[in-house]
């Protein structure tokens, strides 16, 4: 949920030496190195994310205002792009040393809780060492499974439209609340009618937006332990999507992977893009033209399907130091100063503490705090769909199928097949 | 993988291979002569145990269960085997593999032959000309040159330019699934300096004597290269097809940098150990990713023996020409 493509060099050495490095120092430091304590009571405990520089920037500046506070608490970071962040944590977690407390996304819950690797922080929480008041919009609930509190919000994001705002003037097409599909397709029509640009830069093998759809119809993508819809249901939506590449309402496949790893919306092949509320800050980075929030698009008229997803802080259920690792989690996410420092990286912040103390000064930070705000007011935000264990290899296989499928390489009744099997085998694992 | 027999067969009598193989002078030696060697060997039995054998003993017994590294290992028999064959994704990494291995080993032997043909002859300089062919093989599997060759093949870069220039058409490689798995073929063709090295030192095996002989006969430039190179450098160029053969099969590296760690865009350099490796560390299946390996490692070796029994055919010794 936290993927920011990017892949820097240093990591990628990272992931290529994280087997043998696991496996062959593992043995050594495992005893060792989750977390020891020292003769004057101090204890160390690892942290780890993902994310890019700019984020260990921020974060290590709050792990000083920590230190400064609980000086008897050493806090050891490590930090790699989202693939090998997860590469590297498999490999730590079977080998029953996994950092104290790490990043996680809602998609891994189940799959690490199944495993045993996660710590129910309730316990935490009812001795007074990690506070779960003061969440806004009841993001907490994100990290709750079968009533375990299994990570602890640090931001809130929700699926959007991002759209050229030129493009669409000029097109003559101002997006609102409720509008329907049909409104929406008719839309990108006229926008590679009168604009000589596709609509957008391929929807349909996005898996979260997806799952929007499928609950505007009363269904999901996820149950707790398998797949919502069938597969008549991924046929529709396929084969609409095919033909909309083939009708040039959408980018052709082949220019999106020739962009990347740029967006096709910021690369002006493209007018609206289906993302995550606290991505798009890439897109004024990365493009010339002004770019805008705008709502998704409905069925009824009304209901969106949005909730609130979210980035948390999770620990380990092997930590020797439980209490420290609340205590860091929790000033982590309550703490107002943190807050100032962190700023939306990891989302809108999720604590009023922390929401109310940055104040963001940007265009597009502000443009996303309204966003999250209006849809907020809409009434439209639902409870979470259930992520079971394997949706993350779901996710990829949803995305990768779709892919091949939309260039013509795999017919969509076979890919259809192929995504049903690649889902049951990756949700049985 | 057996060459070491070809070689001995190779040297001429009286050297170190044929004296170690003399009946009963092992024998002789005392016993504390063999402790004392076997300590001397220790460390690398120890590694071939710890870090070949017994990972090799591990994965043949996670190939016939489902493991997915945090549960037991559950025996379910030739079931992996049977879902390789029935997974399109595993059709895909062998198809994209075998492609590989066809169209990159032979240019790059081609290469190499031609460009150890010219080195061979003694000129000005030759020692630089040699260092410096040879200079890409040094630093060509590390994973900064797989960073290069992405910023090279990507859109709008150099390669990118230079084509369009030429009137060649445009677009990155590394985005096209048509075109980015010749970026990876020209990264292993760039790298010929190995097999060039082996194949000048064979160059210098030929005796003089048999061109003189062909010279006065009347023989061409070409004819003495079909007639007298080739088949005096039709050992050495065995051990290379070999061995190159054997490294492609094996390619991960570039194909997982050049590809962002993808193995994209649609599944164009999904290599066998790529998906392998995906399998395994992505996906949680061990032991599907082990059953692979297993796979792998019997295509290599059927590759090989055919190979070895197609050297009658073309390969010949010294002695069959004398």
């Amino acid at each position: 949920m936290g993927n920011n493509g990017s892949v820097e060099r240093r990591t990628v050495l990272k992931a290529a030496g994280v087997s043998v490095a696991a496996l062959g120092l593992g043995a050594a430091t495992g005893c060792g190195g989750s977390g020891s304590g020292a003769g004057d009571g101090t204890v160390t405990i690892r942290y780890a994310w993902w994310g890019a520089d700019e984020r260990a920037k921020r974060i290590n500046r709050s792990i000083e205002l920590f230190e400064k506070k609980y000086p008897k608490i050493k806090v050891q970071t490590d930090f790699q792009d989202y693939v090998a962040f997860w590469e590297k944590f498999q490999t730590q977690a079977a080998g029953g040393n996994p950092p104290d407390v790490f990043q996680n996304a809602v998609g891994f819950l189940r799959k690490y809780d199944k495993r045993g690797i996660l710590l129910d922080l309730k316990s935490q929480i009812d001795a007074g060492n990690l506070s779960l008041k003061n969440f806004r919009a009841g993001v907490e609930k994100v990290g709750q499974v079968d009533g375990k509190q299994l990570g602890i919000p640090v931001g809130s994001n929700t699926m959007s439209l991002v759209v050229d705002e030129k493009v669409f003037e000029k097109a003559g097409i101002q997006p609102k609340q409720g509008w329907t599909w049909d409104e929406y397709f008719a839309a990108l029509k006229r926008i590679h009618d009168t604009q000589k640009v596709a609509g957008d830069t391929g929807y349909f093998a996005i898996m979260y937006l997806y799952d929007l759809y499928l609950r505007q119809n009363g269904k999901a993508f996820f149950t707790k332990d398998g797949l919502g819809f069938d597969e008549a249901d991924l046929t529709e939506w396929w084969t609409d999507g095919y033909n909309r590449v083939k009708a040039g309402i959408i980018t052709d496949p082949k220019r999106v992977e020739q962009d990347k790893p740029k967006s096709s919306l910021s690369a002006g092949h493209a007018a609206s893009e289906f993302t995550w509320d606290n991505f798009t800050v890439r897109y004024t980075a990365e493009g010339d033209s002004t770019y805008g929030l705008a709502p998704i698009p409905t069925t009824d008229g009304k209901q969106t399907g949005q909730y609130l997803a979210s980035l948390m802080l999770s620990a380990s259920a092997h930590t020797k130091h439980p209490e420290e690792v609340a205590r860091f989690i929790d000033f982590m996410v309550h703490d107002p100063e943190v807050g100032r420092i962190m700023g939306y990286d990891r989302g809108i912040l999720a604590t009023t503490e922390q929401f109310d103390a940055f104040k963001p000064s940007d265009a597009p930070s502000k443009a996303i705090a309204q966003y999250e705000q209006d849809v907020a007011a809409a009434g439209v935000l639902g409870t979470i769909t259930p992520h079971p264990a394997g949706a993350d290899t779901v996710e990829s296989a949803f995305l990768r199928i779709g892919g091949d499928m939309s260039q013509g390489t795999t017919k969509v009744s076979d890919a259809v097949k192929q995504f049903f099997s690649e889902a049951k085998t990756a949700l049985a694992v | 993988m057996g060459t070491a027999v070809t070689l001995v067969k190779d040297s001429p009598p009286g050297t170190a291979p044929a004296r170690l193989g003399a009946p009963g002078a092992v024998r002789r030696r005392r016993r504390g002569e063999n402790l004392a060697g076997y300590l001397f060997m220790s460390p690398w039995i120890a590694g071939f145990l710890l870090l070949t054998a017994g990972p090799m003993a591990a994965s043949l017994y996670f190939a016939f269960t489902d493991y997915n590294l945090f549960d037991a290992p559950r025996w379910i028999g030739l079931d992996n085997f049977t879902a390789l064959f029935d997974d399109p994704r595993w059709q895909k990494s062998v198809e994209v593999t075998a492609k590989y291995v066809v169209i990159g080993t032979p240019l790059k032997l081609l290469l190499a032959l031609g460009v150890a043909l010219l080195l061979a002859q003694s000129r000005r300089g030759q020692a630089f000309y040699r260092a410096a062919f040879y200079a890409p093989s040094l630093i060509g599997a590390s994973v900064s040159v797989g960073f290069v060759w992405r910023a090279l093949f990507s859109d709008g870069a150099v390669v990118d330019r230079t084509q369009s220039f030429l009137g060649l058409g445009s677009g990155g490689w590394v985005g096209d699934p048509g075109r980015v798995l010749y970026s990876l073929v020209a990264l292993t063709v760039w790298q010929f300096g190995a097999p060039m090295v082996i194949f000048l030192a064979g160059l210098k095996q030929v005796p003089r004597e048999l061109y003189e002989a062909a010279e006065v006969d009347g023989a061409g430039p070409l004819r003495r290269f079909w007639s007298i190179t080739l088949p005096m450098l039709s050992p050495v160029l065995f051990f290379n097809v070999l061995l190159e053969t054997i490294h492609s099969f094996q390619i991960f590296g570039s194909a997982y940098v050049v590809s962002n760690t993808t193995c994209g865009p649609a599944d164009a350099t999904l290599v066998y150990t790529c998906y392998l490796y995906q399998k395994g560390f992505k996906e949680s299946q061990m032991g599907f990713a082990s059953a692979m390996a297993w796979m792998l490692l019997l295509a290599v070796a059927l590759v090989t023996a055919v190979l070895f029994w197609s050297q009658k055919r073309w390969v010949h010794y010294e002695e069959d020409v004398r």
